[in-house]
């Protein structure tokens, strides 16, 4: 993680994994509402899918174009 | 004809357990960390089901049955810890271990922070937290083996004991880590067939019928707060961060240190991101948040609950194909304890014998001592478990997690942070395992919220406070930890 702390890349990947976890402590004051996505998804596996891409997304730019030691 | 299959499957255990013995070149560094040559297709299934124990079959969808959906938010924290502790400290806790030879992470940090007590006082408080853990997988395959052949559940319990101690006596970490492929096979197909063929069996429709069911029969079991109103907004975050503090369990964060070498760290997250986090563990999710409720709506009773998948095949799918969920079930729980005894019986030898008592022992009789502790450990454990069953399911959420937690500041304040001091881990490790101990045996002290929350902000804030006002690592350890890690990891 130091080398991570040491780029502007590092850096942003780090924000961007940190604010998810913000958002994912935020959006449960919305989960008593029965909205099914797709028809079966309920709110609090659908956010948690969001918020796996969204670490995956940010683990794959970051790790395969920018991790010092790839 | 159960006993027959199950006498089967205890024999290619016993097969995989020998061959592992065979191949094994009978050093420590091989019997313990499988040689550090565990590649990233190995590693994954190793932690994955590692992590994946009984638990995931009877607990995780018997709660998602009575609360709603809201408990997947623990797998969620779960998932993004262990991809932290690959992506974030892996790399620095394989470079150093390698370059060093050290054996045990405990080792690892009684060497950091150059502290004989450290290394005494995080080895008895993991012990103490991991022993018990041990003996809640073969008690929930008793029960299990109860419900399907109606035997008494020490006879499963013992059935399951005998296949983990051949598995981890003979194999060691290597036959543990491939083992874990053949097992999570077994349940990954048993838990994934179970569930489509229940539901092409009673939900025509999909998952949008049995959704749709619920939100007709039972709507609050597809939201928060949940039936019982327990998952409230501050109670779902809480059980995010708990998941999140996955990264600190010793049983894991062994898994790093049998590394081949530093590209495992780079491809595992993709593994546990796609494989882990959107395919596995939404299967007992699916079954116990939405097909269960749907299937069989109305069951009570803790014990009932947590059973509901398996009486839901038990009761509606053919024979067979429940003794070989069962054989699913018992794998998870031999590819959970495994792993904890073998990380147990580490850190009696090598860190606790090996480092007190005989610091000039020959491989050998680190192995043998490694051997002997594991019996002692299993038997330890599943005497626990035995005398006090229903503490056990407490022991795991509200003792377990927790205890395990309590040697995270120190772990990665002494892998990521030059300035962490001896003086910081141990007041810090110690002030919030007093705390813990003292919250559990008189509640309020806790404040409403659950064990791990003050206890590990405690622990933190003393350990970064105290390190300040102590005076800062010499530089052999600086340059040992820090300096010839960052240039042996930056090398080609």
């Amino acid at each position: 993680m130091r080398e991570i702390l040491k780029h502007t890349p590092g850096r942003i990947f780090l924000i961007i994994l940190f604010l998810s976890v913000v958002g994912m402590l935020f959006v449960p004051r919305y989960f008593t509402s029965k909205v099914l996505v797709f028809g079966w998804m309920t709110l609090p596996l659908a956010a948690g899918l969001i918020f796996i891409f969204v670490w995956l997304v940010a683990y794959l730019i970051y790790f395969f174009k920018y991790w010092p030691y790839r | 004809m159960e006993i027959i299959i199950l006498s089967l499957f205890g024999l290619a255990i016993l097969l995989l357990a020998a061959y592992g013995y065979k191949i094994s070149a009978k050093t420590a560094e091989d019997y313990m960390l499988a040689g550090r040559t565990i590649g990233v297709v190995v590693m994954f299934f190793f932690i994955l089901f590692a992590v994946s124990s009984s638990w995931t079959f009877y607990g995780y969808p018997g709660f998602l049955y009575l609360h709603g959906p809201a408990y997947i938010y623990f797998i969620w924290g779960s998932v993004a810890g262990f991809a932290a502790l690959y992506m974030f400290l892996g790399p620095r806790l394989w470079a150093v271990a390698r370059l060093n030879r050290y054996i045990s992470p405990v080792e690892v940090l009684s060497e950091r922070y150059e502290s004989p007590l450290l290394r005494l006082i995080l080895s008895i408080m993991l012990l103490a937290f991991i022993v018990p853990y041990i003996g809640i997988q073969p008690l929930g395959v008793g029960l299990g083996f109860k419900a399907l052949t109606g035997l008494p559940v020490i006879v499963g319990a013992l059935y399951t004991v005998a296949l983990l101690v051949i598995l981890v006596f003979l194999g060691g970490m290597r036959i543990v880590a491939w083992g874990n492929i053949f097992l999570g096979a077994v349940y990954a197909t048993a838990i994934l067939g179970s569930l489509i063929w229940v539901v092409n069996r009673f939900l025509p429709g999909g998952l949008t019928e049995a959704a749709q069911n619920l939100m007709v029969s039972n709507p609050e079991l597809l939201s928060a707060p949940g039936p019982l109103g327990y998952f409230k907004p501050v109670i779902i975050g809480g059980t995010m961060v708990v998941g999140l503090l996955a990264f600190s369990w010793p049983h894991i964060v062994i898994g790093v240190m049998t590394a081949r070498d530093k590209l495992l760290f780079k491809w595992f997250p993709l593994l546990i991101f796609v494989f882990g986090g959107v395919f596995f563990y939404t299967i007992p999710f699916i079954w116990g948040s939405l097909v269960a409720p749907a299937v069989m709506p109305g069951v009570v009773g803790k014990e009932a609950v947590d059973s509901i998948i398996q009486t839901i095949i038990t009761k509606y799918l053919p024979g067979w194909f429940s003794i070989y969920v069962l054989m699913g079930v018992i794998a998870a729980a031999v590819s959970t304890a495994a792993v904890q005894l073998l990380t147990s019986s580490i850190i009696v030898s090598r860190d606790l014998i090996q480092g007190f008592f005989k610091p000039d022992a020959a491989d050998i009789k680190i192995i043998r001592w490694a051997r002997l502790s594991l019996i002692g450990v299993v038997v330890l454990s599943l005497g626990i478990s035995i005398w006090n069953p229903m503490a056990m399911a407490l022991y795991l959420t509200e003792v377990t997690i927790p205890g395990f937690a309590q040697w995270g500041p120190a772990l990665v304040g002494g892998l990521l942070w030059k300035r962490g001091t001896k003086q910081g881990a141990l007041t810090g490790t110690l002030a919030g395992l007093i705390y813990l101990i003292a919250g559990l045996i008189y509640r309020p002290l806790f404040f409403e919220m659950h064990p791990v929350m003050p206890t590990i902000i405690v622990n933190m804030v003393l350990y970064i406070a105290v390190s300040f006002f102590t005076p800062p690592p010499s530089e052999e350890i600086r340059s040992k930890f820090f300096d010839e890690v960052d240039d042996f990891l930056a090398a080609k």
